[in-house]
């Protein structure tokens, strides 16, 4: 490689910014990510959030297929356990999750690119912290191409 | 229109003045939409859910055929319905309609990054209208609802909310598992303001209710079984003492569960000796011109209250809450008895007596001089028995003084905790329950009185800690809430529901287990037998879908492709974007 083509690489990863997909249920988290906006809590622009009724609806696939397609991290945000507000769908989710943490993991990705979190409608803060939390990680272990083959 | 043909999308980006197009350049968010796959018309406007906005909708609606409409301004969670509604008025169907947040969730949040916001914004656009192209028409469905509500718990709130219902002219059935009505306040001796017995306030409604032609009572009893949906109840009731159970068909159910006060064993000396008693057991004991204490029958020189016993400990599961009713009915109790006894002297963290009127409890005590005494949060009185005598030690905050009092009697203002039953009473009716154990409602501000569950409201007590004056008021409202939903006599209920491919369902019985609402049953009359949803019962939450190994489960609305369809956009943009990008 020339050195014109690995300097043009450097630069690139030096403007990379990580592409987060960010799951969020319609009833915590969406609406603690509302209320940062209303109290104007500022934090990365890098994320971008998908609505579902809850986050018991987040099969697998979703968080795999956003990997797959290129995103560098994957975030789901939900209600406190023992207050989802479909009674149990979180907990549903929770169970699901540590066997996909390792499914990622063996498949070569880093699991430290997706974050659970919970986060409830007046817990804005937390909101933006998560979301501020995944993005340094995913930047500190680069772009997703990287590990995934 | 159908949702079926090809998808025709109109793309409104909306400045909400300053709001959004201070940050993000909406004119480059409407013009790159434009170049997006499927969009036939896209423009920026002041404000979309403005007259002007909303009649433009529905104008380009018509001139370009549009049949998916895509807004991107605020949080769907406010203007959701209003779009909605304004697209059924041009006659495009409430489900073909896709919100994109650009205030909330970019305008707001990256106020200083206009161009990573712009960037940001044209991504969720992009990501709506891939959407938006799968959005499917639903219908509208409308069930029908039973004129009658069952009330679980006869205190005060389920008195008031049965009169209440019975007095507009419909039924109700009133169910109490205790042998008589009246709740806990018919136990108590002496209630403020009017220092009226329980009894004595509750006799008449209790009368009015026995009498009421509307109102079926069923005392000593316990609801055993209950299924459905809003407006289609089964409840089953089971009367402890025969045994004998009866079912009822109802429409809307009022929870009214209360609450029990909390015995405080392990704290203050409680019940070393007869003499260290709760609040709640001092309000039962039988009222008498002098206060004599329950041990030896002497009479009580000096009394002593201990108040936030069992209520406002940071770290304690169900302790955690302020039970709201004590530092008033303290006071009250304080002025009362000062006049039997030579001195009376209150305990305190703090003095909260929020309530209409209840402040003059507080001033009275206080000119009646009774002795108010605050302790540190983190050093509370220790109380032993000494020679037989109760002894409490503390550290008076205000006097910076440790302190040593022998009371004749000492009381401890415990706390209101939710029943021991509150959690069968959770799983029956698919409640949830706040940290503190009472039953949460749809929403602390703006829903106080309806649930999660769509026909099932809560009021008094088993909602948080309160006292009589408001959940009475709680269940007036509750009953302004069933009456309501059975005088229209029919509900809409929400499309957005799981619906099973029995072709793909392979029987493994997931969905059944993982739904919240027993809302997936197996359809035995097929072989092999397949999942089935009753969809009144379905609250959309879509754990099946994901649970479902199948994939036989489509969540309408929220189906897995629409879900994909927006990574996909967001990650893989179509080159037609990218291309606008680069100018």
């Amino acid at each position: 490689m020339s050195s014109h083509v690995l300097q043009e690489q450097a630069s690139a990863e030096k403007t990379w910014e990580p592409r987060i997909v960010a799951y969020c249920c319609n009833w915590c988290s969406y609406a603690g990510a509302d209320l940062a906006g209303t109290s104007r809590i500022q934090y990365p622009t890098n994320a971008r959030i998908i609505r579902v009724n809850c986050t018991g609806r987040i099969s697998p696939e979703f968080i795999l297929a956003a990997l797959d397609l290129g995103a560098d991290g994957v975030l789901v945000s939900g209600c406190h356990p023992g207050d989802c507000h479909y009674t149990s769908g979180n907990l549903k989710l929770r169970a699901r999750w540590a066997l996909m943490e390792k499914a990622i993991e063996q498949a070569g990705v880093d699991p430290r690119r997706v974050r659970l979190q919970w986060a409830s409608a007046s817990e804005a803060q937390i909101f933006a912290d998560g979301v501020r939390t995944l993005i340094d990680q995913v930047k500190k272990l680069g772009p997703i191409a990287r590990e995934w083959r | 229109m159908t949702g079926t043909e090809e998808p025709r999308i109109g793309v409104f980006v909306c400045h909400c003045g300053h709001n959004i197009a201070g940050t993000v350049d909406v004119a480059k968010v409407a013009q790159t939409a434009a170049g997006l796959p499927n969009v036939v018309f896209a423009t920026d406007e002041m404000f979309m859910c403005s007259d002007n906005g909303q009649q433009l909708i529905r104008e380009k609606i018509k001139e370009h055929r549009l049949n998916r409409v895509v807004v991107a301004s605020c949080s769907p969670r406010m203007h959701e319905p209003t779009f909605r509604r304004v697209c059924e008025e041009a006659g495009l169907n409430r489900y073909l309609f896709e919100q994109v947040n650009l205030r909330e969730h970019v305008s707001w949040c990256h106020m200083r990054e206009p161009e990573a916001a712009t960037a940001k914004a044209i991504d969720l656009v992009r990501m709506s209208v891939a959407r938006a192209a799968r959005l499917e028409t639903l219908p509208v469905k409308t069930v029908q609802v039973t004129p009658r509500t069952l009330v679980v718990g006869g205190g005060i709130a389920g008195i008031t909310a049965s009169l209440d219902i019975a007095d507009r002219g419909f039924e109700v059935v009133l169910v109490e598992r205790q042998p008589r009505l009246g709740g806990n306040l018919i136990n108590w001796t002496h209630l403020f303001p009017t220092d009226e017995t329980g009894a004595e306030v509750l006799e008449p409604l209790i009368n009015r209710v026995r009498n009421h032609d509307k109102i079926k009572i069923f005392t000593d009893a316990e609801v055993v079984a209950f299924d459905g949906y809003i407006g289609n109840f089964q409840a089953t009731v089971r009367e402890t003492k025969t045994g004998r159970e009866s079912h009822h068909d109802v429409g809307a159910v009022i929870v009214t569960t209360g609450f029990q006060s909390f015995k405080p064993h392990g704290y203050y000396g409680y019940k070393i000796t007869p003499d260290i008693l709760t609040l709640a057991e001092l309000q039962e004991m039988p009222r008498s011109k002098e206060l004599r204490r329950p041990s030896d029958g002497q009479l009580v020189k000096k009394l002593a209250f201990i108040g936030c016993v069992g209520s406002r400990e940071p770290g304690v599961k169900g302790h955690e809450h302020c039970s709201r009713h004590c530092c008033s009915a303290v006071a009250k109790a304080a002025a009362d008895l000062r006049a039997r006894t030579e001195e009376v002297v209150i305990l305190y963290q703090d003095v909260r007596t929020y309530g209409k009127g209840h402040e003059e409890f507080h001033r009275l005590a206080r000119s009646r001089r009774v002795i108010y005494s605050k302790f540190p949060e983190r050093d509370k009185p220790k109380v032993t028995l000494e020679d037989g005598r109760i002894t409490i030690r503390w550290h008076d905050v205000l006097a910076d003084e440790d302190l040593i009092l022998q009371p004749d009697m000492l009381v401890l203002a415990s706390a209101m905790v939710p029943p021991d039953t509150a959690d069968e009473v959770a799983k029956l009716f698919s409640l949830t329950r706040s940290s503190d154990g009472f039953f949460n409602p749809e929403h602390i501000k703006l829903a106080p009185l309806t649930t999660h569950t769509a026909g099932i409201m809560i009021a008094g007590a088993a909602q948080a800690a309160k006292n009589a004056h408001e959940a009475a008021i709680d269940a007036s409202g509750a009953a302004a809430k069933a009456v309501g939903l059975m005088a229209r006599g029919e509900v809409e209920i929400e499309s957005t529901v799981a619906h099973v491919n029995p072709d793909l369902c392979s029987s493994c019985h997931t969905c059944v287990t993982a739904c919240p609402y027993h809302a997936i049953s197996m359809d035995t009359s097929r072989t092999p037998e397949v999942a089935l949803v009753t969809e009144a019962k379905c609250h959309g939450c879509g754990t099946c879908a994901a649970g479902c190994p199948s994939g036989a489960i489509m969540m309408r609305h929220s189906t897995t492709d629409q879900i994909l369809a927006m990574v996909e956009a967001y990650l893989c943009p179509p080159p037609a974007a990218q291309e606008v990008r680069a100018q």
